[in-house]
C-alpha cells in the first residue's frame, strides 16, 4: 500500500512538474540540451562536418555559429526564423524542434543572449 | 523552391555507415562473430557471412571481394559504398541527395593477431584538421580462436564501444538520441567474450584529440547479451563518458525475439540517459529513447522492417516527446548490391507539434 502511494505521488508529481519550463535559459542549456543533440549530428553542424560553416556540438564552436545567428530580438534572429520555418529551408529539416525548445532559445535571447 | 532544394542538397549531404544486420542473429546464427570478423558485428564479412549474404539474395553471384579477387590467407579486404536520395518532409518537401559512405575494411594478420583499418572518403569540411580522406577505425586484435568466431577478443585503437542494438539504420533513436550514435569512434581498449550462450563487452575509451567526431568525453561502455532460449535473447548496458561540458550516463536493456512460425524478429531497446552540464547553470536532464523493431524476410530477397521509436528529450518539460514509425523494404538483389526504401513519419508532442519525416531510396554496394 505505501509502495502504491509512493508510485501514485511519483506519477503526479511527475505530471505536475511538466506544466513548466524549468530549464534556465542559459548558453550551456540552449547548446547542450537542445541544438547540440537536435542540430549538432555528426553527419549535419558538427565540428567535423561544418556543414555551411556551422557547429553546435561543443560550447566553443556553438559560440563562434551562434554569434552569426542570433539578432538582437529573437523576431529578428536567424536561427529562431529557420527552426520556426518562417525562414527557409526549415532546420532541422527532417527532425522539427519542438515548440517548447524553439520558445526557450527565444528566450534566451531576447535576454540579450548572456554567455554569448 | 529552387533554393531549399539545393540548400538541402548541401545541408544534407550525410553520412551513414554499413553496420551490421542484427534481424539475421536468432534466425540464422547466434552471434554477430558468425558473420562478422569484429566482435560487435559490422564491418568485415568472415567466410559465414559471405555465405549468408548469398544465401539472401535474389540473383547471389560470387560474394567475395570484387567478384573473386584473391588475397593472402592472413589479408582480409572489403568495403561498403552507400548512397540515398528522396524527399523530406520537415513542414516543407524538398529533394535530398545522401552520399553517405564509401570506405573499404582490411585485417590482416595471423595466430589470433591483426591489424584492422576502415579508410574511406568523407565530405570535405572547413577549418577541420582531417579532410576528406579518414581512417574511422583502426586498431589492434587478439583473438583467442580466430577461426572459429568465439571466445575472447582484445582490441586496442580507435573503435566504436560496443553499446545496444546497433542496426544499420543508424536513426534509430536508441542511436541518434541514445548511446550508440553514427561516428562514435574513440581511441579504447575493449575486450570481449563471444560464445553462444552469451556475450560480454566492456570498453574503456577517450576522445580523439584530433579528428574530434561525436565522443567528446572520456569513460567506458558496457554491454551483455544472453541467449536465453534458442529464439529468445536479452541484454543489459551501461555507457559513461565525461567531458569539459558534460557528462551523460546511459543505461538500457535489449530484447530479441525470433517467432519461427511466421519467421518474424522482434528486437527492443530502451535507453535511460541522464545529462549533467559541468558549466553555466549546471543543470541535469533526464532522457529517455525507446525503438522496437519488425523484422521478416520475404522472397526473391526481400526484407521487410516496421520499426517505432519514442524519444523524451527531457523528462521535466511537457511537449519534448517525440514519436516515430519507420517502414523500411530492403532488397538484396545480389550478394553485393541492396537496395532500401526507407521511410519514417515522426510526430511532436503527439502529432500537437510540426512533424516530420522522409522517404529515401539507398543504395548499397558491397565491395
Amino acid at each position: 500500500m505505501k509502495l502504491a502511494r509512493t508510485w501514485m505521488c511519483v506519477a503526479l508529481a511527475a505530471g505536475c512538474g511538466m506544466t513548466e519550463d524549468p530549464r534556465p535559459a542559459t548558453f550551456e542549456v540552449v547548446t547542450l540540451e537542445i541544438l547540440a543533440p537536435s542540430c549538432g549530428q555528426v553527419q549535419c553542424h558538427s565540428t567535423s562536418s561544418k556543414t555551411r560553416d556551422y557547429a553546435f556540438d561543443t560550447l566553443p564552436a556553438a559560440r563562434l555559429t551562434l554569434r552569426e545567428l542570433v539578432g538582437p530580438t529573437a523576431a529578428e534572429s536567424r536561427i529562431i526564423g529557420v527552426m520556426r520555418g518562417t525562414e527557409s529551408p526549415r532546420m532541422p529539416p527532417d527532425y522539427p524542434l519542438p515548440e517548447v525548445d524553439i520558445q526557450l532559445v527565444a528566450t534566451w535571447i531576447d535576454a540579450g543572449a548572456p554567455g554569448l | 523552391m529552387m533554393k531549399a532544394v539545393v540548400v538541402a542538397l548541401l545541408v544534407l549531404a550525410s553520412a551513414g555507415v554499413a553496420h551490421a544486420y542484427p534481424q539475421y542473429q536468432l534466425s540464422r546464427d547466434a552471434t554477430c562473430t558468425s558473420c562478422h570478423i569484429a566482435p560487435e558485428g559490422g564491418g568485415l564479412l568472415n567466410e559465414n557471412g559471405l555465405a549468408v549474404s548469398e544465401s539472401i539474395s535474389w540473383k547471389p553471384g560470387d560474394s567475395t571481394f570484387f567478384y573473386g579477387v584473391e588475397t593472402p590467407d592472413w589479408l582480409h579486404v572489403g568495403g561498403d559504398v552507400r548512397a540515398a536520395g528522396g524527399f523530406v518532409y520537415p513542414g516543407f518537401a524538398s529533394a535530398a541527395v545522401y552520399p553517405m559512405q564509401a570506405e573499404v575494411y582490411a585485417n590482416a594478420g595471423s595466430h589470433g593477431f591483426s591489424i584492422n583499418l576502415f579508410g574511406g572518403l568523407r565530405r570535405p569540411q572547413s577549418g577541420a584538421p582531417l579532410h576528406a580522406f579518414w581512417s574511422r577505425q583502426h586498431y589492434v586484435m587478439w583473438q583467442q580462436h580466430p577461426d572459429e568466431g568465439r571466445g575472447l577478443y582484445v582490441r586496442v585503437g580507435r573503435l566504436s564501444p560496443t553499446f545496444g542494438l546497433r542496426l544499420a539504420e543508424h536513426v534509430a533513436y536508441t542511436q541518434r538520441f541514445g548511446g550508440a550514435p553514427l561516428y562514435d569512434e574513440a581511441y579504447a581498449v575493449a575486450a570481449s567474450y563471444v560464445v553462444p550462450r552469451f556475450e560480454i563487452h566492456a570498453t574503456g575509451f577517450v576522445h580523439d584529440p584530433i579528428a574530434t567526431e561525436v565522443e567528446h568525453g572520456d569513460g567506458g561502455a558496457l554491454y551483455a547479451e544472453v541467449r536465453v532460449t534458442e529464439h529468445v535473447a536479452v541484454g543489459a548496458e551501461a555507457k559513461y563518458a565525461s567531458s569539459n561540458d558534460q557528462d551523460r550516463t546511459y543505461a538500457g536493456v535489449t530484447g530479441k525475439l525470433y517467432l519461427p512460425g511466421p519467421e518474424v524478429l522482434l528486437l527492443g531497446e530502451a535507453q535511460y540517459i541522464h545529462q549533467a552540464l559541468n558549466t553555466g547553470s549546471m543543470d541535469k536532464t533526464t532522457q529517455l529513447a525507446a525503438y522496437v523493431m519488425a523484422s521478416k524476410p520475404l522472397p526473391s530477397g526481400f526484407m521487410l522492417d516496421l520499426g517505432a521509436g519514442h524519444y523524451t528529450e527531457d523528462t521535466r518539460v511537457a511537449g519534448t516527446d517525440r514519436e516515430c514509425v519507420d517502414a523500411n523494404l530492403h532488397w538484396f538483389m545480389t550478394s553485393h548490391l541492396e537496395w532500401i526504401l526507407t521511410t519514417r513519419l515522426e510526430l511532436i508532442d503527439k502529432g500537437s507539434g510540426p512533424n516530420g519525416g522522409y522517404a529515401l531510396a539507398q543504395v548499397h554496394y558491397r565491395l
